[in-house]
């Protein structure tokens, strides 16, 4: 019996880490729908949400039905109410990338307003924590956690800048408005990506140590390993 | 081992206790632990970790056996209780003990609960009448018993004859109850009874529970002591030790990794 709640344990790891890749993937493409000006990918994005959805619901049924079933508790009851929180996080982000196709659908209708180079230099920021949260979710590396933690900074400045960026356009011409609010949307939608990143990080923390660290600030949090940037 | 800052009053302090039982036989381990007052402590462990021969040494139980030795002490109001000196019936009377199996006497509900008071020189019947109700009445068990106060204790069930032995073990009055694994012979709706009993009867004593059954000692417990092979490897507050324990070993027993 003690060998079948290890084996329900490693599959839901593995359930939770394949919502993970598709959430992943459905960012990537999503940032690259904007860029690459790709309707059909922008659609298809839209369309995979609900792959996400389902097993939102299905991942949270079957961590409730391992906690009716093994009463867990230490590092077992840990896990499970860490997996039920990150799917949360993970299923918010896949609403974000759906989110990020839309407004890059509705900015067809007008000619690009400016080569994005910051966006994508975000996204890839925001991946790299939502990355590196799974994966200090499955190896229960909480240093790895921590500093993703440490790495929202980054994101949050660049989301600043780019806001400043494209304030000049709207002062400049009025016509500029629609596209730039809508480019704002989506550094926003990523900025929130890399937030979800952060909780899940955190979570990943007090699934490895047993402490909460959420909503502390950073100063009095544990130092992360290494400079992040 | 080190033991966390407590705030709460100590009933009893067990201090590098160790206890060797047929001459030679290592048990226990330089266990060291505060009993806090009015409060549940839960001894878990697997089977044969020495979590019921500590238990057994708070009401010096061992005593009934012969060639054991303790070493140590377990200090009871400032007092070591192992000492020669110390007066067993009398201790006894003041710490308490529930066993396994319910052990009713083979006489009346009444007289199962009379038994104890008259030991303590209590011979008057009116007297007599009201402890056996109020005890009855404290283990929860009044209401199903009232009509037949002088039919066998075995016409009882399981359940009633566990809670009939927690209410004689209550009319003396005690200040400490052990239970040594309480409800392991009885069915879950007993158990229930038993845990709620457990946690209404922490306002008047203080416990300390032996259980194999770890959602009960979670449930019912406010501190809980790990032990292994005769040593206390973990003691803190229940929800530590069953959330977020200090030891792999403890994780690994709660978990159900081994044990």
């Amino acid at each position: 019996m003690a060998r079948q709640k290890e084996q329900d344990i490693e599959a839901l790891k593995e359930r939770v880490l394949k919502m993970g890749s598709l959430v992943e993937e459905a960012i990537r493409k999503a940032v690259r729908s904007l860029v690459e000006r790709d309707r059909p990918l922008a659609i298809e994005v839209i369309d995979g949400d609900a792959i996400v959805n389902a097993l939102d619901v299905e991942i949270e049924e079957e961590c409730i039905r391992f906690l009716a079933l093994w009463q867990p508790t230490g590092s077992n009851l840990r896990f499970i109410t860490t997996a039920i929180k990150i799917i949360t996080d993970l299923e918010r982000m896949g609403d974000l990338a759906v989110d990020i196709c839309e407004r890059g659908i509705e900015l067809l209708d007008e000619p690009q307003l400016k080569p994005y180079i910051d966006i994508p230099r975000m996204a890839e920021a925001a991946q790299k924590m939502l990355k590196d949260s799974l994966d200090a979710f499955v190896a229960g590396d909480d240093e790895l956690a921590i500093s993703v933690c440490a790495a929202d900074d980054f994101v949050d400045n660049l989301n600043q800048q780019i806001f400043n960026e494209l304030l000049v356009y709207m002062l400049q011409d009025p016509k500029n408005i629609s596209r730039a609010v809508r480019l704002t949307y989506i550094t926003k939608y990523l900025e929130r990506v890399a937030d979800h990143a952060t909780n899940i990080a955190e979570m990943v923390v007090y699934m490895v140590k047993g402490k909460v660290i959420r909503h502390m600030a950073c100063e009095i949090r544990p130092e992360p390993p290494k400079a992040q940037g | 081992m080190e033991v966390p800052t407590v705030t709460q009053a100590i009933d009893l302090e067990v201090k590098g206790l160790n206890f060797y039982y047929n001459g030679n036989v290592h048990a226990l381990r330089d266990i060291s632990l505060p009993v806090q007052k009015n409060r549940v402590t839960a001894l878990i462990g697997p089977s044969g970790c020495g979590k019921t021969t500590l238990l057994r040494c708070f009401n010096r139980m061992h005593d009934l056996y012969p060639r054991h030795r303790y070493e140590g002490e377990i200090l009871f109001e400032g007092r070591n209780i192992l000492s020669d000196k110390e007066d067993l019936i009398g201790l006894r009377s003041r710490i308490g003990m529930v066993f396994q199996k319910p052990t009713p006497f083979p006489m009346s509900i009444a007289e199962n609960i009379a038994y104890g008071l008259r030991l303590k020189g209590i011979t008057n019947r009116t007297e007599l009448a009201g402890k056996i109700e109020q005890a009855l009445r404290h283990a929860v068990l009044w209401n199903e018993v009232r009509d037949k106060l002088n039919h066998s204790a075995y016409d009882l069930s399981g359940g009633q004859q566990q809670r009939l032995v927690i209410a004689r073990a209550l009319a003396v009055e005690p200040e400490v109850l052990l239970f040594d694994e309480p409800t392991s012979a009885l069915d879950p709706i007993s158990t229930g009874k038993i845990e709620e009993l457990v946690a209404m009867l922490k306002q008047d004593v203080t416990i300390v529970i032996v259980t194999h059954n770890m959602q009960q000692a979670a449930r019912v417990s406010d501190m809980t002591g790990f032990m292994y092979l005769g040593e206390l490897v973990e003691f803190g507050t229940t929800e530590k030790i069953f959330t977020a324990p200090d030891k792999k070993q403890t994780d690994d027993y709660i978990t159900g990794r081994f044990g």
